[in-house]
């Protein structure tokens, strides 16, 4: 793509259409943080916990990097972490509620992981320099993301009838929204791809389904396309949102009065 | 599901020499490497490897962490 821009000189719609890619991406990375953190101690062993727990502070680290770089846009990134309302996060839909059980956290790390991990490779290669420049070393974090998704995916594919039918029910469920966030056809997506800010959602659908398909199709999943029914294109996300709980803990309500600049 | 032991080795710079650090539980060997990785990510590693304790064959010793696989042991030997 061609050389990085100036973002003052953006149109309004096109610096609106960044914001909200920016916050759907850092607002997946800390939701999903959070949803990894659950499994700090309910892993199926100590090394998977801490693998987790690693995983957890991976994702929190990089929201924090994707949620500055709203200072890029002239907007104050603490207000976007600290007070917004469950109803205008913008995460990948399946991070809503809490995974049901292990099968749940393995589809979240080859599903939505890796639909973060095909848009971030996506905005990376765009004219963003705050995305040129920050998310290459999150891509190298996430490739252990991804191995571990892949193991797992594997062992529990081979495993019990009832651990092949969770796992198959917990992908099939996370596929479709996830796609759709990934992968959005709105105007305000298509108007990031027109100013070179990220690659087109067909190359994103692609690159998934080359990444993830095989492996997805082996346990059950065949059909990898996205949901768009009840599409919100003010968030850029299918309809819902996140329980009010995790918001909260997202947010640091509990640790509000003890924020440090 | 079994797991494994394996250990793992790594090394701070490149010409340093590759050292225990530890090792790991894993039920395979993909799973392992995510788990040295994320493990020991105390240090920022030149490099890190991992090794099935099954394939460390001990020279000199027979007790310790690797004695099972002694050569020219006996099965059931203490």
């Amino acid at each position: 793509m061609s050389d990085a821009f100036q973002v003052p000189d953006l149109p309004e719609d096109v610096r609106a259409a960044l914001r909200r890619h920016i916050l759907a991406l850092a607002d997946t990375k800390r939701l999903l943080g959070l949803r990894y953190s659950d499994w700090l101690l309910g892993a199926p062993s100590i090394e998977t916990g801490i693998a987790a727990s690693s995983m957890s502070q991976d994702e929190w680290g990089h929201a924090r990097l994707l949620y500055a770089m709203l200072k890029d846009l002239g907007e104050d990134p603490s207000p976007v972490e600290h007070d917004r309302p469950a109803a205008e996060y913008a995460n990948a839909p399946s991070l809503d509620e809490p995974f049901s059980d292990w099968a749940g956290f393995v589809a979240a790390m080859v599903v939505v992981d890796g639909a973060l991990t095909l848009a971030l490779e996506g905005f990376s290669q765009g004219r963003f320099d705050p995305a040129r420049s920050r998310v290459p070393k999150m891509l190298a974090e996430e490739e252990f993301h991804r191995d571990m998704g892949l193991a797992w995916l594997r062992r529990l594919g081979q495993g019990s009838d009832e651990a092949r039918a969770r796992l198959q029910q917990a992908v099939r469920a996370a596929v479709p929204s996830s796609l759709a966030w990934l992968a959005p056809r709105d105007r305000a997506f298509g108007l990031l791809v027109a100013a070179g800010l990220t690659a087109p959602a067909e190359t994103l659908l692609d690159g998934f389904r080359e990444a993830y398909g095989e492996v997805l199709r082996s346990v059950g999943a065949e059909a990898l396309e996205p949901d768009f029914e009840g599409w919100d294109e003010i968030r850029g996300r299918g309809p819902g949102q996140p329980a009010e709980e995790l918001v909260e803990r997202a947010r640091g309500d509990r640790n509000r009065a003890l924020l440090l600049d | 599901m079994k797991e494994a032991v394996f250990d793992v080795f790594a090394r701070k710079d490149r010409g340093d020499p590759l050292v225990h650090i530890g090792y790991v539980d894993a039920m395979d060997a993909e799973l392992a490497r995510v788990y040295a990785w994320k493990t020991y990510d105390e240090q920022n590693w030149f490099e890190m490897c991992v090794v099935p304790r099954t394939a460390i064959i001990p020279v000199n010793r027979t007790d310790g962490p690797f004695a099972a696989n002694a050569l020219g042991r006996k099965e059931g030997e203490g």
